[in-house]
């Protein structure tokens, strides 16, 4: 197990390795650099000093090793874009919306999917089991981005129950400003409750036909009994190995949602730098992206062992 | 036979010796799949929208006789009339026509994608699955870095490099789209490389490639069809949001996202123009992934009656 851990390791250090150079190179595939624009209406000789201050002076070989070696120290670098920033100071700020938001859709979609799930697995070919899977198809089919407008059209603008756009600020941040968050968190929980109980439904009904569910209900077993100790113990299986993978995904923002309802999140920045080539915010963000989607997959792989006594980590490569 | 029959023994009404040939006609596997997706009523009725939308986005703005680029100032953001059927848009331009012409770069976006993503990814799983070893692992090690690197970056950087045009997003659409598929490929070759009855077949000395075409392709066909029909939607998906962001296609080039993200302009005071073009996108999503979940029964061997 730890000969396993240290390999898994070392193999996630040089997956990050490979996406922060895949990121610088394919940014500098890019025509142009961040300061292209701004180094025109400027004396050549400014030109020269501010490209000089970002390093851009140099070759391209010179600036990957200067690079990486600051991100061995935890340096991304500075801003060009947005002078006196850097990837950490950007973090701090728009981090915290993005995964409030995230949680709540997590939260709010997962928990009511895994409800319907269940209803529509134990109601299985009556109209409360129909009723739910046509929602949850429905559910999918209707972009994120299309949900996000008609509420807040209808919603927020029409009846006036909630705001239009905005995000809890200060003290709020995390605990407070709720009418702010109801319409995003409502957009963006809807493709969860989908994924979700439909993932529950179809596990559940494996489950539902093995011998030890036969046993317990001829032990005989409570219904609720055997679906709360038998049934749904072992529909989780495949519940866990996806929802770390939902979390890491929510955490780092929805840049739909963001958009639309204005929030200060992540997303927002994100899509700005790499249009503008800021590399030392794009890294910064790919590299953490990157960070939170290994950790998980190394989390599901142990999860998986603990869960189900049956996957033995030894033989997994 | 005869010789086996003990004299002392006389068969009688029996005489019928090839009663063991199979009387019924045989039904292949595509055959068996259309007889059971046909019971299957919300798949055909599915099936049925996509057939008339398909019809409509290829020939709707020839049947209401409006061109989807004309612009007529004296008629902005008209509503819906015998002339105008979905009313006009800020510039004049007739909304059914160009919901129809948009709908018709979606869909074939999505095609084309869905076709690239199939064969690159059924071509790279079969390698990885028929070598295995570390050609198997060195393949996968580059899926798991490409499906690392954040979507739209990738994307973003595509569209940058190419401009935006319809080629460009096919490109910036298909790069790391086909991943997911080489690996459900690979899964399911592996595990029918060691199933019973290809070993089954082996002992009974078919040929290899008869155990390919007819055993592991028609299993692998079921996956294959399933992530066609769930791929189709989510280009469509990805497409419309990648033009609300600005990052997709750009007017005069005309998709679903285009007009949806034009319609959120003008949300304010004519929500049609944006509910028409999206009640459009969500008919087209919900009949794929209608029509996906027949499939998937129809497809499943398990569930043969």
């Amino acid at each position: 197990m730890l000969k396993y851990t240290v390999r898994r390791f070392f193999e996630m250090l040089l997956t990050l390795f490979i996406i922060a150079t895949a990121t610088f190179f394919l940014l500098e595939a890019v025509p142009g650099d961040p300061l292209t624009t701004r180094a025109e209406r400027l004396p050549e000789s400014v030109a020269e000093n501010l490209y000089h201050k970002y390093g851009l002076d140099k070759s391209t070989m010179e600036r990957y090793v200067i690079t990486m070696k600051g991100m061995l120290k935890g340096d991304f670098g500075e801003s060009v874009v947005m002078p006196g920033y850097d990837i950490q100071q950007l973090l701090k700020e728009t981090l915290a919306p993005s995964a409030r938001l995230g949680l709540q859709c997590i939260i709010v979609g997962v928990g009511l999917g895994l409800i319907l799930g269940i209803l529509a697995a134990m109601f299985k070919g009556t109209w409360a089991d129909y009723l739910i899977v046509f929602f949850s198809v429905l559910m999918i089919s209707v972009p994120t981005l299309i949900f996000g407008l008609l509420l807040q059209k209808y919603v927020a603008g029409e009846l006036g129950l909630f705001p239009i756009v905005g995000w809890p600020k200060g003290d709020d941040l995390w605990f407070g400003g709720w009418e702010y968050t109801v319409l995003p968190t409502l957009s963006g929980c809807f493709s969860y409750v989908a994924t979700y109980s439909r993932l529950l439904k179809t596990s559940m009904l494996d489950v539902i036909n093995q011998d030890y569910v036969l046993a317990a209900r001829a032990k005989g077993l409570s219904e609720p009994q055997i679906v709360r100790r038998h049934i749904l113990r072992n529909a989780f299986i495949p519940i866990i190995t996806v929802l770390p993978m939902s979390v890491a995904f929510a955490l780092t923002g929805s840049f739909f949602i963001e958009k639309i309802y204005s929030i200060p999140g992540f997303g927002r920045y994100f899509i700005d730098s790499i249009q503008a080539q800021d590399l030392s915010i794009v890294l910064g963000q790919t590299v953490l992206m990157a960070i939170l989607y290994v950790a998980v997959v190394f989390v599901v792989d142990i999860l998986y062992t603990v869960v189900d006594p049956r996957i033995r980590v030894g033989g997994r490569t | 036979m005869e010789k086996a029959i003990d004299p002392r023994f006389v068969v009688k009404g029996c005489e019928n010796t090839d009663k063991e040939a199979i009387v019924r006609p045989t039904i292949t596997y595509a055959q068996d799949a259309w007889r059971r997706l046909r019971k299957n009523p919300v798949a055909m009725v599915s099936l049925a929208v996509l057939v008339l939308l398909i019809i409509l986005a290829v020939f709707g703005p020839t049947i209401c006789g409006q061109d989807y680029t004309y612009m007529e100032p004296a008629l902005k953001n008209q509503p819906p009339s015998a002339e105008h059927w979905f009313g006009t848009d800020l510039l004049g331009r007739d909304l059914f026509a160009r919901v129809c012409v948009g709908a018709r770069v979606s869909l074939l976006i999505a095609l084309v994608c869905t076709c690239v993503q199939v064969i690159i990814g059924c071509i790279y799983g079969g390698i990885m699955a028929y070598f295995g070893g570390w050609v198997d692992s060195i393949m996968m090690r580059i899926i798991e870095v490409m499906m690392s690197l954040p979507y739209l970056l990738v994307v973003i950087l595509v569209m940058l490099v190419l401009g935006n045009s319809v080629p460009s997003l096919l490109v910036a659409l298909c790069v790391t789209s086909w991943c997911n598929t080489a690996r459900a490929v690979r899964g399911v070759i592996l595990q029918l490389k060691s199933s019973e009855y290809v070993m089954a077949a082996q002992t009974l000395g078919a040929s290899p490639w008869r155990i390919i075409i007819r055993h592991l392709l028609p299993n692998t066909m079921g996956i294959l069809i399933l992530n066609t029909a769930t791929s189709i939607p989510n280009y469509i998906f990805q497409e419309s949001t990648l033009s609300f962001l600005g990052i997709g296609l750009q007017p005069p080039d005309t998709s679903l996202g285009v007009i949806i993200s034009l319609g959120q302009d003008a949300m304010q005071f004519y929500p049609l123009q944006l509910i028409f073009p999206a009640a459009i996108l969500v008919l087209i999503v919900l009949s794929f992934n209608l029509l996906g979940d027949g499939l998937r029964d129809a497809l499943d061997p398990k569930l043969r009656k």
